[in-house]
């Protein structure tokens, strides 16, 4: 028996609606870093679960590949969304995204973080986590982009992705972040404050990836 | 915008214009501490430091590039390049300076730091030349008790 048209729409339309879910994932995760440090994340807290669910929405389509290997046929409609009311609730639901949440809404919650990170100075606090959480959601569009370039399309996809942003965090980030390190020991170390720590951390964030080989190689 | 982009940004002003503007105000509090005979040290090596911030990240990268990026002994060649470099490069000089400040102290009778004297300095500056001469004694020490207690 034909899948009804309608059916077939309403599947499209949700997968359709899955971009914008990642970019909205991507907002609140911006916003749940800073709640859990700025600099840094607890694993399995709430920063990590919305970059999974980010990194999930993008690779929707290729993971439903995996009901093919089990057996079990996911039959996706390839065409557009043919009624009419469901392809305009996908577009205005994608341009509200689009337009209104990444482009205005996330930039002023920026903007409020930098304000916080005014007040945290005030309060005895420090800005940086601040500012780096409204760093994340100024570039939550670019991260989306960057995202899209790791997505394989395969069945590994979400995985794929998730090891891309490992390697882009290892080997692109940690070698800048070490210049803050280095800037922070210095910092420190005039203020009468313990310096030898970032100094470490600034070694440690130039070879995450060399350390990750060395844990490896303990297991072996 | 991309979060990269910010944080290479953000990294870059606070090492070459807010590191550098910081100096000047280290060196200040350095030779105010100075004038009223408290340590002085931290503030100026702080701002000599902080005129020197590219200097030392380069340094570290240079540490870490002393094997390939996936060598599990990076870390380790990174920290035993680090300690040869202070103890061999940095101590030496440091040495030097020392010597000059106990000169000058002899000489004078002027001290450079509130807890310091010429014979402090002198031995400061020993020390420093013989951290090697320390460590391969402390190692011969430890290898003669390796066979323990008889």
């Amino acid at each position: 028996m034909a899948v009804p048209q309608l059916l077939n729409d309403i599947i499209n339309t949700l997968l359709s609606l899955a971009a914008p879910a990642a970019l909205i994932s991507l907002v609140l995760a911006g916003i749940s870093l800073r709640r859990e440090g700025g600099t840094t994340f607890l694993i399995g807290a709430s920063f990590t679960k919305w970059m999974f669910w980010s990194v999930l929405f993008l690779t929707l389509t290729p993971l439903l590949s995996w009901f093919s290997s089990f057996g079990v046929g996911v039959p996706l409609p390839g065409r557009g969304i043919g009624t009419s009311w469901l392809n305009s609730f996908q577009a205005d639901v994608s341009s509200f995204v689009n337009t209104f949440v990444i482009s205005r809404l996330a930039t002023t919650l920026a903007a409020y973080f930098v304000l916080r990170a005014i007040l945290d100075t005030a309060s005895g606090g420090h800005p940086l986590p601040s500012v780096i959480a409204a760093m994340f959601l100024l570039g939550a569009q670019a991260t989306y982009t960057l995202m899209q370039g790791y997505n394989t399309g395969t069945q590994y996809a979400t995985a794929d992705t998730l090891d891309s942003l490992w390697n882009y965090i290892a080997g692109t980030l940690m070698p800048i972040t070490a210049g803050l390190a280095v800037v922070g020991a210095i910092i420190n170390f005039a203020m009468n404050k313990p310096a030898m720590r970032l100094a470490s951390v600034a070694l440690a964030m130039l070879s995450v990836s060399a350390l990750w080989y060395l844990v490896v190689a303990m297991m072996s | 915008m991309s979060f990269q982009n910010g944080i290479l940004n953000l990294t870059n002003w606070s090492a070459n214009v807010i590191l550098p503007t910081l100096a000047g105000l280290f060196i200040i509090i350095a030779i105010i501490q100075f004038s009223r005979g408290a340590d002085y040290s931290r503030a100026m090596y702080g701002g000599f430091l902080c005129l020197m911030a590219s200097g030392l990240l380069r340094a570290l990268e240079t540490f870490t590039g002393q094997r390939a990026w996936n060598n599990p002994d990076q870390y380790w060649i990174a920290l035993v390049t680090l300690v040869d470099w202070l103890g061999n490069v940095i101590l030496p000089l440091y040495a030097a300076v020392q010597v000059a400040a106990g000169a000058v102290d002899l000489m004078t009778d002027v001290r450079f730091h509130y807890a310091s004297g010429w014979m402090r300095h002198f031995a400061a500056a020993g020390l420093c030349l013989l951290v090697s001469g320390f460590l391969r004694l402390g190692e011969f020490f430890v290898s003669q008790g390796k066979g323990g207690v008889t």
